[in-house]
């Protein structure tokens, strides 16, 4: 509470949506959790972009959301990665380590 | 895809708005179990929806909203070039959906009555002769069935009649319809004024003389007079009362939006015509057969189902009655493409006009494709700047396909009223008696802005594509390209037009085996209630008798080419009642053979007596086909009231009934039951009226050239020829444009060789024939595709219109010399503009 969290670059938070749901499909909480625990609480990503983050992936077809029953029994809508969206992450992850490499070079 | 999963979006919105809520509401109760302190973004729930939801819509309808102004400036900013595709196009999608219009309103609609999902036509079948097409029912078998059927909520037959309202002259101008009394039920029609038929009007052994007029024949000839009601009018001489109006809406149930005036229950029919023995048969007889029937299904019952009730009721009248044979039954929409006998008959002519205005919006496509490319080309700087400061090809491709699309919808704009009209004005100048509901419905709407689209799409892509390609530029401009087909295009259309309107006039200077010129065809009209077999044989008698003498002259029960045809069963006496057939008859006297110049080839002619032995002539056709090589003569067969009857000559071919083509025709000797007509020359006919007036002072006389029913019968033909003729006078326009535009670009372009050229002292000459040669090639090439495309197309013309020969050298050759003018026409402008270069400005140019 209170602290600040840290902007993203732009276009990382789908890159790191596409890359939590490698592993299996998710429900939009638990995309969030996964983030923060595996950025030992540093990323830490609200509704107001996951949402939208999620909305954007769908019209482009890289994850398909379908309904299912959350580990305490609720209704929770499950996120699933595509073919497309495997591929984009592909794409995405491979331009994301040039950035970085160029930044790293700025940097040094 | 993406566009796709937008739409799905936009269609489920509110399903998918409230799963997301639902789904940011989750997890803000997970985010708040699971953390002792509030989740980072608590209170953030609306905007998180909001901005989720814009992904979908916002940025699209901003970017949409983009091309289209863009698109709409653009336009305005060249109003030249958008008129003239508007013009263009419009009037493409305007004929074609013209077409459409008339086609929809004709054979596409099911009828105007309520629920017309739930109305059927029934088609019965006899199952002695399964190639046979099908028909309806009789009147006796309709009340049984309107007696027993439990699939049907009710029936209806309609039999047509021609009758003289009293304040005709002379004719049965009207169309009468007799219907089954509970007509206007079953079809679920509410009367515009009074009422329908009663239950007690439909008895035959009481008929009762009612009407219910058509809306309007009420408003024309009744001048919307509500005071109608009760009234009576003379129908053929025999008073009925007027009981009710139909709604304005419903425009009858004939095939093809054929005129109904005035309705009268089916009992009534002997009354119209109370000399005539048939009119009972038709009602009382089990045999009788067969009236266009239609029924209403009953809720819940498929069509299979109804179909085969009536099959078991069909074997149970027919025992009832005793009746040989059985029936099958289909049950088909009401709409006329529907009905089994039509589909094969009307496709091929339908087929080959929607190819015909098909064309036309190719043309017009082409034509605005042409003048697009060479915007493209204007444009070349522009689309290289936007490109440059970072827009996509798909983007750009995109903001010009917007452009297109909104040319093609303001082409709809302009097409719509023209279909709107033009169907009606057609139709109006033909004269047929058409009540077709041709206001443009839902169907043709959608028809439209689907042609629009596939228009859009046919001269839009490829311009874009090509105008945004980078680097190297193509040979083969697609200037030229559209040009060929352009020219390809209209010279099919073209050549169509010519075979079709030479084909006429072949068909009408045909020679149709008997004498046309010179003949005059006298119809008389006498008190139908008055005149029974033996008053109008009476009146056939006096009126020999007062001719003889005089001008050659032949009485007939029917005309050559009248409207009606009268058929007969036809069997040989050695063949099974299953080998019957239907052959056309006429009723004729001896001096018919004479009169109409057809020679007796075999046997004799008709002698008196003839019409007591039951002797008869058949023509060479029947012959051919019933004897192949051995003379018919003192043969016999079973035919015209199941007698058996001595063939005593054989008359050569003639077009009689119909001048497609000669039909097997049986003539017997002149009976005299029914009122005659009389074949005689022109200038007698004036004494024959004269005559007639002395034996029946009541009676009405018409005389008209034999000619009139050649005419009638080539209207449609010459119609249609008309059609083709204004497609391809409007494809003679588009392509005149469209060269022209062409070379105009070209002098354009090519303003500073050309001043060069002239500055080093070349002539007008060979100034106007470079700005030739620069086109001559598409031109060459769009002779090649058109002319062999157009002689597959003549093909398939000449089996729908009989005179159309495929290789009429004098079409061939017009269209070649109209082609030629156009192509003059389209060049002169540019071409002289092109002489009158100025040299030291056009070198002086940029």
């Amino acid at each position: 509470m209170g602290a600040k969290h840290p902007e993203l670059l732009p276009g990382t938070l789908d890159l790191l949506i596409l890359k939590s749901l490698v592993r299996g499909s998710m429900h939009g909480y638990g995309i969030a959790q996964h983030l923060k625990t595996v950025s030992d609480e540093v990323l830490q990503v609200g509704e107001s972009s996951l949402y939208p983050a999620l909305q954007r992936l769908l019209l482009n077809g890289w994850v398909a959301a379908e309904w299912g029953a959350s580990d305490n029994n609720r209704r929770a809508r499950y996120y699933t990665l595509t073919p497309s969206g495997r591929k984009q992450l592909q794409r995405e992850r491979a331009e994301f380590e040039r950035m970085i490499g160029a930044i790293q070079k700025a940097l040094a | 895809m993406k566009i796709l999963r937008r739409i799905r979006y936009l269609l489920r919105q509110r399903k998918i708005e409230a799963e997301l809520a639902e789904e940011i509401e989750h997890h803000r109760q997970m985010s708040a179990k699971h953390s002792s302190d509030a989740g980072p973004t608590m209170g953030n729930v609306t905007r998180a929806r909001e901005d989720a939801r814009s992904v979908w819509i916002w940025p699209w309808l901003q970017s949409v909203w983009q091309d289209l102004a863009y698109a709409i400036r653009n336009l305005r900013r060249s109003p030249g070039f958008t008129a003239v595709a508007l013009l263009t196009l419009g009037t493409a999608i305007g004929l074609n959906t013209s077409f459409f219009t008339v086609f929809n309103a004709m054979a596409l609609r099911p009828w105007p009555v309520k629920d017309p999902a739930q109305m059927v036509k029934v088609f019965s079948m006899d199952t002695r002769r399964p190639n046979a097409s099908g028909g309806g029912i009789g009147v006796v078998e309709y009340r049984y069935f309107a007696e027993h059927a439990r699939s049907f909520s009710g029936f209806a037959v309609a039999f047509g009649q021609s009758v003289r309202f009293g304040f005709e002259p002379f004719g049965k101008s009207s169309q009468a319809v007799l219907v089954g009394g509970d007509h206007f039920r079953v079809l679920g029609i509410e009367m515009h004024l009074g009422r329908g038929f009663l239950p007690e009007e439909n008895r035959v052994d009481a008929p009762e003389p009612v009407a219910v007029l058509s809306y309007t024949y009420w408003r024309d000839h009744f001048g919307s007079d509500p005071a109608v009601i009760g009234k009576q009018v003379s129908v053929n001489d025999v008073p009925f009362t007027i009981v009710g109006v139909t709604p304005e809406d419903f425009t009858g149930t004939a095939d093809g939006g054929g005129r109904e005036d005035v309705y009268l229950p089916l009992p009534s029919l002997p009354l119209l015509q109370p000399g005539a023995s048939w009119t009972r048969d038709v009602l009382t007889s089990p045999g009788q057969c067969c009236l266009p029937a239609s029924g209403r299904l009953a809720a819940g019952i498929s069509r299979a189902q109804a179909a085969a009730e009536l099959e078991v009721l069909d074997r149970q009248f027919r025992s009832q009655f005793r009746l040989e044979g059985g029936r099958v039954f289909q049950l088909t929409g009401s709409a006329l493409m529907a009905d089994p006998n039509r589909k094969s008959k009307g496709t091929p002519i339908v087929a080959l006009l929607f190819v015909g205005v098909a064309l036309v919006v190719l043309l017009a496509c082409a034509n605005v494709g042409n003048l697009l490319t060479a915007r493209a080309g204007a444009r070349q700087k522009e689309i290289q700047i936007r490109r440059a400061i970072g827009a996509g090809r798909a983007r750009i491709i995109r903001q010009l396909m917007t452009e297109s699309l909104l040319l093609a919808v303001g082409a709809v704009a302009v097409g719509l009223p023209i279909a709107y009209r033009l169907p009606l004005f057609v139709i109006n100048q033909t004269g047929d008696d058409l009540s077709l509901r041709l206001t443009p419905d839902g169907t043709v709407l959608a028809y439209a802005i689907a042609l629009a689209v596939f228009a859009c799409f046919g001269f839009g892509l490829a311009p874009a594509l090509h105008g945004t390609r980078q680097g190297s530029r193509s040979r083969l401009p697609l200037r030229s390209l559209l040009l060929t087909v352009q020219v390809a295009l209209s010279v099919i259309l073209l050549i169509g037009a010519g075979l079709a309107l030479q084909g006429v006039a072949r068909l009408r200077q045909q020679d149709p085996g008997f004498a046309v010129d010179g003949v005059s065809v006298v119809s008389f009209e006498l008190p139908a209630s008055d005149y029974d077999a033996a008053h109008a044989a009476d009146f056939g008698k006096r009126l020999t008798q007062g001719l003889e003498g005089g001008q050659p002259f032949a009485l007939t029960g029917r005309e050559p080419l009248s409207i009606s045809r009268w058929l007969a069963d036809f069997r040989l006496p050695g063949q099974p009642e299953g080998g019957t057939r239907g052959v056309l008859w006429q009723e004729v006297t001896a001096r018919y053979f004479d009169v109409l110049r057809i020679p007796v080839v075999a046997g004799r002619n008709f002698a008196s007596g003839d019409d007591a032995t039951g002797a008869i002539l058949v023509n060479q056709m029947l012959a051919r086909q019933y004897w192949k090589n051995d003379s018919p003569v003192g043969k016999t067969a079973i035919c015209v009231g199941g007698r058996t009857r001595e063939i005593v000559g054989v008359v050569r071919d003639a077009y009689v009934e119909n001048l497609d083509q000669v039909e097997p025709t049986i003539y017997i000797a002149f009976r005299g039951t029914t009122i005659p007509k009389v074949l005689i020359a022109p200038a007698a006919a004036q004494s024959v009226a004269a005559i007639a007036s002395r034996i029946e002072p009541r009676a009405r006389t018409q005389a008209l050239p034999l000619q009139a029913n050649v005419d009638r019968w080539f209207r449609t033909a010459r119609i249609g020829a008309e059609i083709a003729g204004m497609l391809g006078v409007f494809a003679l326009i588009l392509a005149t444009v469209g060269m022209s535009g062409v070379f105009a670009y070209v002098v354009q372009q090519r303003t500073k060789e050309i001043g060069i050229r002239i500055a080093l002292g070349a002539r007008p000459e060979q100034v106007v024939r470079l700005v030739l040669a620069s086109s001559s090639r598409a031109v060459i090439a769009g002779l090649g595709i058109g002319v062999p495309l157009a002689l597959l197309a003549a093909r398939l013309m000449r089996d729908v219109l009989y005179g159309v020969n495929p290789l009429d050298p004098v079409a061939y050759l017009s269209v070649a010399c109209i082609l030629a003018v156009a192509g003059i026409a389209a060049s002169y402008a540019p071409a002289r503009r092109a002489t009158r270069v100025d040299p030291l400005q056009a070198l002086r140019h940029d």
